[in-house]
């Protein structure tokens, strides 16, 4: 395994004259000078940087005749390479060859798409540095750009490798070509694809509208950035983020109303409804496709096979389910829509002060904000009884998410750590009538699927499969309906309270 | 981390050759990949180029005296590092039978590299001793060469009654045939009557080739001097029926 020493690069980050390079290292080594060879580096990684966050590196370097993976660390401690064949992107991990390299991409990236995030083209030479036997124990690597013009934004680099066991050697190598007058560089790193800009550093005395015009913003280039990967169908996550930002949206607005002008309510709120309403059958469908292989686990007598009609209706729906939603993503009035809605932020912040609204500072709104969810979820949930009908639940739910939402939108104007432990509070809540509600919902859409594919002629044993999933949703619902009082308890216990009067909310 | 052991109780079988060359393509198909050459004889090491020594010796490396980490080599080949052999692991034996757990010390040294490898190659020096104790508690898998010949079926017998014997867990046992040679009808008879119903015998059969001698000359495996050779083929194929999924 080899590990980087050291990037170095020519004075004027201008070319690197081989000769030199091997005239100096050749005092203490036997150089062996590989072929020149054009090679295609693309760095890859997810849409939200899963890769780099795991500390890994990506490329598929494509060299004539053959291609290769390369998976290393951040810090280039260690790289490994696997041959591999006729790779297009964006694909998911399950496209790559079978083995280690695979696993350890397949448990960084999850369900995502690997993505190209960059793509150059270098010429590349190595060199091997020998001992007295033959045996290679440091390696050069001479790094230039294909391309004159491609010298300024990516200079020509010179990288030592050392092998394991064998530091000494390297260390000599790069000492010799400091000698020559290359200085280091930094490891080069690509920027991680953008996200949702931060809101942090908001003062509380600021006009609440400069707080929600910033987290409405965040939430509207969150749509932006997604858009193209959903169009495309890259993968589920795309969809599911711009569903994310969508609702985000939708919830900031709902807990603005007290700090925003009325055109939010009237217009911008029934606009956002409509394009989160577009997207949730695909949604429904990802998360059933996505939950088969865990469901196929819950069956007892029928197995995994008999599910296939039901992956191949859902599949078929899917496809059906995603004309319309990218029929409208791509229409005029959506462009328009989007524009329309960046202008009406960028006018937020400057716009006078409705006659009606109060004019309250983002302090003030926060505060209030998430004492009036708090209230809500806490009100919601102390009515639950034990004959509450399942409808209840789901308003619980939907008060809750509210909450979570404000929780983070003013989490510029809030105290960070008290507004951490509410969250992971809220969080167990949330995740019992989660199940609650997915059992409630699928339950009734497996029965849906079920009778479509009765009438398109499928097998006794789908249809027998399906009841047994059914069965399996009904006693995990029933055990979220007992889980509820405990996890409702937890969070509205006395700590809880404490944690949100400090958070401006268990007034 | 799957530990895969070139194993027999007869030397000159092509033990080394299959520990190089399937730890070679190992690496190769991606897997990062570890060859302990057990061997005081270090052959598998001169192949690669490595010393053949180890700072402290086989008694440091033992008594963990010195970590295992800081004794691993790269190889020229990527994903492939090697701990060398060393001559004082003539001693293993004696090393061995003063730790404590002896049967098991090889496999807890690996277990401290787990982590930097999925696939562990070791090549056994030919005996039945203290060490073939701990690589039968190392290995999940012991490969067998077997040249074609009467005594090497009753040296099998012997090998797998070994294993069966042992205490704890077992690798299991995969027999091949090495060094054979189509033209010899004794070999011929051999490869066909050898019972299959008690130990796998791998379908790969490794044919007697020069080329296979000269990776002493050219201190590499085959399939990286000769990709296109039969040889190389032969061993991919092997590599192909015996590497863990």
């Amino acid at each position: 395994m080899m590990s980087t020493i050291r990037v170095l690069q020519a004075a004027d980050q201008g070319r690197l004259e081989l000769e030199s390079i091997v005239e100096v290292l050749s005092a203490r080594f036997t150089v062996a000078t590989g072929p020149k060879q054009v090679v295609r580096r693309r760095r890859l990684d997810t849409f939200d940087g899963r890769l780099r966050a795991a500390g890994r590196m990506l490329e598929h370097q494509i060299v004539a005749p053959g291609e290769r993976l390369v998976l290393g660390r951040l810090d280039g401690s260690s790289t490994v390479a696997v041959p591999v064949q006729d790779l297009r992107w964006p694909a998911r991990a399950d496209v790559l060859p079978s083995g280690p390299v695979r696993e350890a991409i397949a448990s960084a990236i999850g369900i995502r798409a690997l993505m190209v995030v960059s793509d150059q083209r270098r010429c590349m030479r190595r060199l091997e540095l020998r001992n007295e036997d033959g045996k290679t124990v440091a390696r050069v690597e001479v790094d230039e750009p294909a391309s004159v013009s491609a010298v300024a934004a990516s200079p020509a680099q010179l990288t030592v490798r050392g092998l394991r066991g064998y530091d000494e050697p390297a260390r000599r190598a790069d000492r010799l070509l400091v000698g020559l007058g290359l200085r280091p560089v930094e490891h080069g790193e690509d920027r991680a694809p953008s996200s949702a800009p931060k809101t942090s550093g908001t003062d509380r005395s600021a006009p609440a509208p400069v707080l929600l015009a910033a987290a409405l913003s965040g939430f509207l280039l969150a749509m932006r950035e997604n858009l193209p990967g959903l169009l495309d169908d890259v993968d589920i996550e795309f969809l599911h983020d711009f569903r994310v930002a969508v609702r985000r949206t939708r919830a900031t607005l709902k807990l603005g109303r007290p700090a925003l002008p009325e055109v939010m309510r009237s217009r911008w709120e029934p606009a956002f409804k409509s394009l989160g309403d577009l997207t949730t059958p695909v949604r429904d469908l990802d998360v059933y496709l996505l939950d088969l292989p865990t469901m196929s686990h819950w069956l007892v007598t029928a197995g995994p096979k008999d599910l296939d009609p039901l992956a191949t209706h859902l599949r078929s729906r899917r496809t059906v389910a995603r004309r319309p939603l990218v029929a409208s993503l791509r229409s005029a009035r959506f462009r328009r829509l989007v524009r329309g809605w960046g202008a009406e932020l960028a006018g937020l912040v400057d716009m006078p002060q409705d006659g009606d609204r109060e004019h309250l500072s983002a302090g003030q709104w926060a505060d209030a904000s998430i004492s009036q969810a708090y209230r809500r979820v806490a009100r919601g949930g102390a009515a639950i009884r034990a004959d509450s009908p399942a409808a209840d639940l789901h308003e619980l739910r939907k008060r809750c998410k509210e909450l979570r939402y404000a929780l983070e939108v003013c989490a510029p104007v809030l105290p960070e750590g008290p507004r951490k432990h509410v969250i992971a509070d809220l969080k167990g809540l949330q995740d019992v009538l989660g199940r609650f509600q997915d059992g409630e919902v699928q339950r009734h859409a497996l029965r849906g699927f079920a009778e479509e594919m009765m009438t398109d002629g499928t097998s006794a044993g789908a249809v027998l499969a399906m009841g047994e999933l059914i069965g399996h949703l009904d006693v995990e619902q029933d055990r979220a309906r007992r889980e509820f009082d405990g996890a409702f308890a937890r969070f509205a216990g006395p700590s809880s309270q404490r944690l949100m009067q400090r958070l401006g909310g268990g007034r | 981390m799957k530990v895969l052991a070139t194993y027999n109780i007869k030397g000159g079988v092509g033990k080394t050759s299959t520990a190089v060359n399937l730890a070679y393509l190992a690496a190769r198909g991606g897997r990062r990949t570890l060859l302990w050459d057990l061997d005081p004889q270090a052959a598998a090491t001169y192949m690669f180029r490595v010393r053949p020594r180890v700072k402290g010796g086989g008694r440091a490396l033992v008594t963990r005296r010195r970590p295992i980490e800081a004794l691993l080599k790269a190889t020229d080949f990527e994903n492939l590092d090697l701990l060398p052999g060393d001559f004082s692991y003539r001693n293993m034996d004696l090393e061995l039978d003063d730790t404590k757990k002896r049967t098991r010390r090889l496999g807890q040294l690996l277990d401290s590299v787990g982590a930097d490898y999925d696939m562990v190659f070791l090549d056994c020096p030919p005996s039945i001793s203290l060490v073939s104790e701990n690589v039968l508690h190392a290995s999940n898998t012991l490969l067998v060469p077997l040249i074609p010949a009467t005594l090497s079926l009753r040296t099998l017998d012997q090998l797998t009654r070994f294993v069966a014997d042992s205490q704890g867990s077992r690798p299991e046992v995969v027999a091949f045939f090495s060094m054979a040679d189509r033209r010899k009808r004794l070999h011929r008879d051999v490869i066909d009557a050898i019972p299959r119903d008690r130990t796998r015998v791998a379908d790969t059969v490794i044919p007697a080739l020069s080329i296979i001698e000269q990776m002493a000359e050219r201190r590499a495996p085959v399939p990286a001097f000769a990709p296109n050779s039969r040889a190389a083929q032969c061993y991919e194929q092997l590599w192909a029926e015996v590497c863990p999924q």
